[in-house]
């Protein structure tokens, strides 16, 4: 799946912001887990005890699945809007 | 601490019509949402900057409730996650929040509960992939990011959902390959007659259909998804036709190569607040499950608690606008702000409006209720807990090893123990043991306990010295 | 008809359970009542810290001997209950509290654990996440902890297997002495048993006192919260001087913070709630011993409820001018030291004399007033 951006809707500028290292662009204060889709990135991490690869799932902050570190910090990426500078990373596999 | 007449928790349309009645009648009022502005699922607004194409009704509806919000003297907290909330031993509430500015506590005679609902998906091998979302997902990348889910997209589910969001992904430029319903055509017909009471959202619908027959998109009804496939990303969906009891019949799956699929089964009340603080609960499918006991303005048992909107009973938008709004009246009244016979006569429309969308909102729900035939078919080495990969297999073994409850099948698989606090398998998951145990009043109500959501203990503590810590007394030696 | 029963025991935790198991195999036909699943109170829901660190002196023999039995528990129990021995490290960050672990370190020591003074450096040897803030740590090479989720499933699987009528969901509301026995009084039926054991952690003050006897049990109401699974941050048991920290990480990468903050609740309702400003003291405090905890999330946070006698020993043996009935609770620590102590239980029951001493609760009882009425 990649997700597409609709034409014709008014969107604020992009500011770039970086995630596992590489570097991305996206409209200011569009959800990140929306930014990572549109950028090709679904999957987001692995399920801790199968090791499954999971991503966005709800959109609205119930599922948990599209969890990643912002600026180090455990964030649902559905709910984070895109800011310039932030650093995106997976979240650490839970246990070896 | 910041003291208030009325605290409200969400921001949906229940929780802000709640708060705007109460302040209108004069009580002060603070409102928190986790999300950045008000609006809910159905309501929620675009992200700041964001201008769709052509704004749908919903947009505009959304608008005004947050420009009424912004007009009135209500305290609002956005981006304000509710970790904790307590009875006070001298009676109202407290409630603990991190914001973006540090944690925020409350304290309030008064609370209303608007949290919302969450969407219910039965379990599918391979439901679990990236690139396979909700129907209120959906809902919300079409609506409030403006962003198409995928190239090739299948629609699949229950419900009113299904048809808006295959119509808004074609009305997007977007390509639907399959709308793929649960309800048979008998089903739909059947429910007409009560869709009707509300001819606009009828007229609505008929045009989502409409669009997608114009589109000639293959709409499959009493069918649903047999499987997703994919490696690491979807790639295909399987799609079987349903027998009557709403198990898969015999015929072979039909596939339909995609990049996305859209899926929800109805929705669940949240009820957390009511849980946490262990007001009554009852079990009413109709209403969408486990639902609070509440009064006819949203009162629960618990003194001062309040219970609105779809994260108590499940009736849809339109009741939930009504039901917050006698919620306020009635926080304000028993306050004191008015007395019985300005309190009636302020209620009056409300309650009748409530009575005349209950023909609609019934039949919605039952539309959207969890066939129990769905979750018999549910194959032994699915996955049902999503965040602890607990499958339907090891469900039934819990049982066998003689888990009657649902507190207790958490003991003994994790199944509910992660992060989800069981949003995404607890109603399923509850289903499958109700059918060992007899009934869903017997395999009980998931516990709710402190925090409401994960919250990063980076959020929480703050910085802070040792010696700020109030230790209590040592452990005797 | 109903059967009498050898041993009847009311109260479903790890000592009900244990002294059921072990006088079953004994040779005793055993009934064993709880009123809801087994081990869902304090037996369920505690930290499962298996710690001599925290153990009150007088326990210590009998925690070590526990302890052991925890590590070994495929052996007499079936399952491994997700034991873990680790390295154990109970820490000073001030000279306070430097002073008082020298204090108790030295006197658990003297009764027995195997437990040596380090520094805060050495510490961090033994565990690399450990802050570089503390003056000085207690050193115990076979701490560890229990999975305590998972010992209602454990038990009830080797309950079964060893042949005790097991009756979970069963009240007992009344109990009487009858025919030289006794019976217990359910919505569903008489139970009778020639001898009764009194497991019912806190709720044993109600129980005695259907047999006309008063033992007082405070009731603690311990707070604990669990993040999600994270990746590791620790690979000990971590504590503090004062006991008021209890935190390890499990091997599916769950950190369990407790240490006996007080929440809300009672006999009547449980752990029903949680004070918000406790959880954040706690886990304040478990992030300064483990910083890297920081970087994780608070997925739930529980209540549970544990007894106390005055003297914060516990209430084990025969209950007084009542022939055979027992009582086994209120150990403090009680999911350390249990098991040994209701085995030690089941031996008095079947005749035996126990290899240590219980503690008899003649020392605990309070002069009986006719119509005093039912406190809480």
């Amino acid at each position: 799946m990649t997700s597409r951006r609709i034409p014709g809707a008014t969107r604020p500028a992009e500011v770039a912001f970086t995630y596992a290292g590489t570097p991305q662009r996206a409209p200011t204060g569009e959800a990140l887990a929306t930014a990572l889709a549109c950028a090709g990135v679904l999957g987001l991490r692995r399920s801790p005890a199968a090791g499954t690869p999971r991503g966005a799932f709800c959109f609205m902050g119930s599922c948990q699945e599209c969890l990643v570190l912002v600026d180090g910090v455990p964030r649902q990426a559905c709910l984070v809007p895109v800011r310039p500078g932030l650093d995106v990373q997976p979240v650490p596999d839970a246990m070896p | 601490m910041r003291q208030a007449d009325l605290i409200v928790l969400g921001a949906g349309p229940a929780g802000t019509e709640a708060a705007l009645a109460a302040s209108a009648a004069g009580l002060d009022v603070v409102l928190v949402e986790e999300a950045q502005a008000a609006g809910g699922q159905v309501w929620r607004a675009p992200y700041p900057g964001l201008a769709l194409p052509k704004p749908d009704e919903d947009a505009t509806a959304g608008a005004a409730l947050r420009d009424r919000l912004v007009a009135s003297r209500v305290e609002t907290h956005f981006n304000a996650r509710a970790w904790s909330v307590n009875t006070l031993p001298e009676g109202g509430f407290r409630l603990d929040a991190a914001t973006e500015s540090g944690p925020l506590s409350l304290a309030a005679p008064r609370l209303v509960a608007a949290t919302g609902a969450v969407e219910r998906v039965i379990p599918f091998p391979g439901w679990t992939l990236p690139g396979v979302v909700g129907l209120a997902a959906a809902t919300v990348m079409l609506k409030a990011q403006a962003v198409l889910p995928g190239q090739r997209v299948v629609v699949a589910g229950c419900g009113p959902l299904l048809a808006a969001v295959a119509a808004k992904i074609l009305a997007s430029g977007g390509e639907v390959v399959a709308v793929v319903d649960r309800a048979s055509r008998a089903e739909w017909l059947a429910a007409t007659r009560h869709l009707a009471t509300r001819p606009r959202l009828l007229a609505r619908g008929l045009g989502w259909a409409l669009r997608i027959a114009g589109r000639r998109v293959p709409v499959l009804f009493g069918h649903a998804i047999h499987a997703a496939e994919g490696q690491d990303v979807l790639e295909a969906v399987q799609v079987a036709p349903l027998a009557t009891d709403g198990s898969f019949a015999a015929a072979p799956p039909r596939r339909f190569m995609a990049d996305a699929l859209c899926v929800g089964d109805g929705l669940v009340p949240g009820a957390e607040i009511p849980r946490l603080l262990r007001a009554p609960m009852r079990f009413d499918r109709t209403l969408g499950g486990w639902v609070p006991q509440v009064d006819a303005e949203g009162r629960t048992s618990i003194p001062g608690l309040f219970a609105v909107g779809d994260g108590a009973l499940l009736r849809g938008q339109a009741p939930a606008v009504h039901a917050g709004r006698l919620a306020g009246l009635a926080a304000a009244h028993d306050a004191g702000r008015s007395d019985a016979a300005a309190f009636a006569q302020a209620s009056a429309a409300d309650h009748a409006a409530l009575a005349t969308l209950a023909p609609f909102a019934a039949a919605v729900s039952r539309l959207m209720a969890l066939r129990p035939g769905a979750v018999r078919a549910i194959a032994p080495t699915t996955v049902v807990c999503r965040c602890e990969d607990v499958t339907r297999g090891m469900i039934d073994a819990a049982f066998e090893d003689g888990a009657r409850e649902v507190n207790q099948l958490k003991h003994f698989t994790r199944c509910g123990m992660g992060p989800c606090q069981g949003r995404s398998c607890g109603d399923v998951a509850a289903e499958i043991l109700a059918a060992r145990v007899g009934s869903r009043e017997a395999a009980g109500c998931w516990t709710g306990r402190p925090p409401l959501r994960p919250v990063p203990l980076a959020d929480l503590l703050g910085e802070f010295d040792y010696a700020d810590i109030p230790i209590p007394a040592p452990a005797p030696l | 008809m109903t059967e009498t029963y050898d041993l009847g025991v009311i109260g479903g935790g790890v000592h009900g359970c244990t002294a059921a198991l072990f006088a079953a195999r004994g040779g005793m036909r055993v009934a064993l009542l709880e009123r809801g699943p087994l081990c869902r109170e304090a037996s369920g829901v505690n930290a499962g810290t298996l710690t001599l660190q925290m153990t009150r002196l007088a326990l210590i023999p009998y925690a070590m001997r526990a302890h052991a039995m925890w590590a070994a528990a495929p052996t007499w129990l079936g399952h491994d209950v997700g034991v873990v021995v680790c390295d154990g490290l109970s820490l000073a960050f001030t000279d306070a509290e430097a002073e008082l672990l020298r204090f108790r370190a030295t006197k658990r020591r003297e009764a027995g654990a195997p437990i040596a003074l380090i520094s805060g450096r050495e510490a961090m040897a033994v565990e690399p996440g450990l802050t570089d803030r503390a003056l000085l740590a207690g050193h115990c090479k076979v701490d560890g902890f229990a999975n305590a989720y998972l010992t209602g499933l454990a038990y009830r699987r080797a309950l079964l297997k060893a042949g005790v009528a097991l009756h979970e969901n069963r009240a007992v509301t009344g109990l009487e002495r009858e025919d030289g026995g006794f019976t217990a009084r359910t919505a569903t039926g008489p139970v009778r048993f020639r001898r009764v054991l009194i497991a019912g952690g806190v709720w044993i003050e109600r129980m005695l006192r259907w047999l006309g006897v008063e033992l007082p049990i405070k009731v603690l109401v311990n707070q604990l919260v669990v993040t999600e699974r994270v990746r590791p941050v620790m690979r000990t048991v971590v504590g503090i001087a004062n006991g008021l920290l209890s935190l390890k990480q499990y091997p599916h990468g769950t950190v369990v913070v407790g240490g006996g903050w007080q929440g809300e609740g009672d006999r009547e309702r449980g752990g029903v709630a949680l004070r918000p400003e406790r959880m954040v003291g706690n886990l304040r405090l478990a992030c300064h011993a483990i910083p890297d905890l920081r970087g994780a999330r608070m997925a739930r946070a529980w209540a549970g409820l544990e007894a106390e006698t005055a003297d914060a020993l516990p209430a084990a043996g025969p209950v007084p001018g009542i022939p055979g009935a027992f009582v086994c609770g209120s150990v403090h620590s009680g999911y350390t030291s249990g098991p040994y102590i209701a085995r030690l239980m089941a031996d008095r029951i079947l005749g035996r004399e126990p290899e240590m001493p219980l503690f008899p609760i003649d020392r605990l009882l309070a002069p009986r007033h006719a119509g005093t009425p039912e406190a809480a």
